[in-house]
């Protein structure tokens, strides 16, 4: 092989470029021009309250075709009653743990393993979150997700983060383990603090936003709001209070183009089936702890010492501190728990507040912890200033409504 | 061809203008309206946040219907029609998820009763989807012409 000089390599050069590139003026296109319209604020944020309202449109059909139309008849009328039948020794701690209350007549209210357990795993969780990873892998494939990213840049900078913190943000409304993991993709310590702590506190899951629109389908858009508006005050607030610094955002926007099927289903598949391995072993051990502990009358113990907290300072009643407890351990299945009690409307609102805003479920608190400990320490304090804070605060709210 | 067009998306977006905050007074006003096929819904999600997405849909094909032909403003118009393909799309696919699934009496609706759930009366956006989907025929008959003259040049 022979070496080329520097001219020889310019000739060679010159000569595959001009046997590979077609030289011609590029033309704006349709593509390039939608592509601008949905980045320029004035345009781009009616199209993104356009793509927020399609994304729950289309979460809330989907999830109700499944939920409402086939797995509550499914589990209410067949598998309930089956079991209710089947399982031994009614009065048995066993049959109480695994099968629930036995006058129950639904799945919601049983609350054993097997019954509400498995409910709200199949039932209700798994078309809540294949409805929302299948739009979510939509937006990601056909190129709107970085142009959202860039739309919203200026916003999220005045919570301390930049325009990719939507990336976690959307992420956590499937699930806040993977959006935890996602945090990475934001560079300093203080992005990634500010982060993990407002989404693991404010951003509801795919799993509590399906149990919510079973239980408080009127009350969800209050509920939703408080939630939002807690995300944008308490990350400015945040924002100023924690050193360091928000870089800016340097971000290659691809053009748009139609998603692939199989890129699709690959990705759905990918997802959905990770958010059950990590999930579904919760919601059961879940199901088991919170019975042990309603057995052993721990959590009426604690109900009797934060009572005078739960009706003082937060205006819910006693019994709320049994779901505030499984809200650890599974925090739908606590939503789930909460509207077994007797409470106003107002009272369930702030009740399904506390308990999405109350600590982070056990297996992002763990992800949390893989995080960095010092993190963790510093999201639990900051959490428990923000229940006390904004529990009252929407206690105070309704008094001064005077619907408290 | 020009001005044809853009005659009929600037109707097109008054109408759908209008329809947007008829939208937003009738969630306001608290109580749905109903005339004969024509139903706009009170409730704050289709009725509210739906009308504020038709009402920007109509001032989009509004903001596109000056000098139509060039792309900046043609892409507003796309852009107004996908606005309703996004509000028009969902209601009729929430009418499917409701047509399939029985009820109380059984596993699947009757014939009747899936039928029954596609009758009218119909939201404003399913009203506008027809007329967005000339855009398609206007950028289809563009193109061609460009082809055409780029032919010609040739």
């Amino acid at each position: 092989m022979t070496k080329l000089d520097v001219d020889e390599r310019w000739d060679l050069i010159d000569k595959i470029s001009k046997k590979t590139v077609t030289f011609g003026e590029y033309k704006h296109t349709l593509k390039d021009a939608i592509g601008e319209l949905t980045v320029k604020p004035l345009t781009g944020i009616p199209i993104a309250i356009a793509v927020l309202y399609g994304f729950w449109s289309f979460f809330s059909s989907f999830a109700g075709f499944f939920t409402d139309g086939f797995f509550v008849k499914l589990f209410d009328e067949h598998w309930l009653l089956w079991l209710q039948e089947i399982f031994p020794g009614k009065e048995s701690w066993l049959y109480y743990i695994f099968v629930g209350d036995p006058s129950a007549t639904n799945c919601f209210e049983a609350f054993g393993v097997l019954t509400s357990g498995f409910f709200v795993a199949i039932g209700v969780v798994l078309p809540a979150i294949v409805a929302f990873y299948l739009i979510l892998t939509l937006l990601e494939d056909s190129g709107y997700l970085p142009r959202l990213a860039v739309l919203i840049d200026t916003i999220l900078h005045r919570i301390g983060l930049h325009g990719y913190a939507i990336v976690p943000t959307i992420l956590s409304l499937g699930c806040n383990v993977p959006a935890v993991a996602a945090t990475r993709v934001l560079e300093t310590r203080k992005e990634r603090f500010i982060m993990m702590t407002i989404l693991a506190i404010f951003i509801p899951c795919g799993a509590q936003l399906g149990i919510m629109k079973e239980v408080i389908p009127d009350t969800m858009g209050f509920v939703i709001f408080y939630l939002f508006m807690g995300y944008l005050i308490f990350g400015f607030i945040l924002n100023k209070i924690i050193p360091g610094k928000t870089p800016e955002m340097l971000i290659d926007v691809p053009p748009y183009q139609m998603p692939t099927a199989q890129n699709v289903g690959r990705k759905l598949w990918m997802r959905t089936s990770s958010f059950f391995k990590v999930a579904l072993p919760f919601v059961l051990l879940g199901c088991v702890i919170v019975n042990v502990l309603y057995l052993t009358g721990f959590i009426a113990w604690m109900g009797d010492i934060l009572s005078p907290l739960f009706i003082g300072w937060f205006g819910v009643p006693s019994e709320t501190a049994g779901p505030l407890i499984a809200a650890f351990l599974r925090k739908d299945l606590a939503v789930a728990q909460l509207s077994a009690i007797e409470m106003t409307r107002y009272q369930m609102i702030s009740a399904v507040v506390l308990v999405s805003i109350y600590f982070p479920c056990v297996a992002t608190f763990a992800m949390m912890l893989r995080e960095g400990w010092k993190e963790l320490l510093g999201s639990i304090a900051v959490l428990a200033m923000v229940v006390t804070l904004y529990g009252g605060l929407l206690h105070l709210i309704w008094i001064l409504l005077g619907v408290a | 061809m020009k001005r044809l067009s853009s005659i009929y998306f600037g109707i097109l977006g008054v109408v759908t203008l209008a329809f947007g905050i008829a939208d937003l007074l009738v969630t306001i006003g608290g109580s749905g309206l109903s005339f004969g096929i024509l139903e706009i819904p009170c409730d704050a999600f289709r009725g509210g946040w739906g009308g504020l997405i038709i009402l920007s849909a109509g001032l989009f094909y509004l903001a596109g219907i000056k000098n139509i032909s060039e792309i900046h403003q043609l892409s507003k118009v796309m852009m107004g029609s996908i606005l309703i393909w996004i509000v028009a799309g969902l209601d009729i696919f929430a009418m499917i998820t409701e047509s399939i699934p029985g009820g109380d009496r059984s596993w699947f609706n009757t014939l009747e009763g899936f039928l029954e759930t596609y009758a009218p009366p119909y939201t404003p956006a399913i009203f506008l989807l027809p007329f967005s989907l000339v855009v398609f025929y206007y950028i289809l008959k563009k193109e061609r012409n460009i082809l055409k003259k780029e032919e010609d040049e040739e």
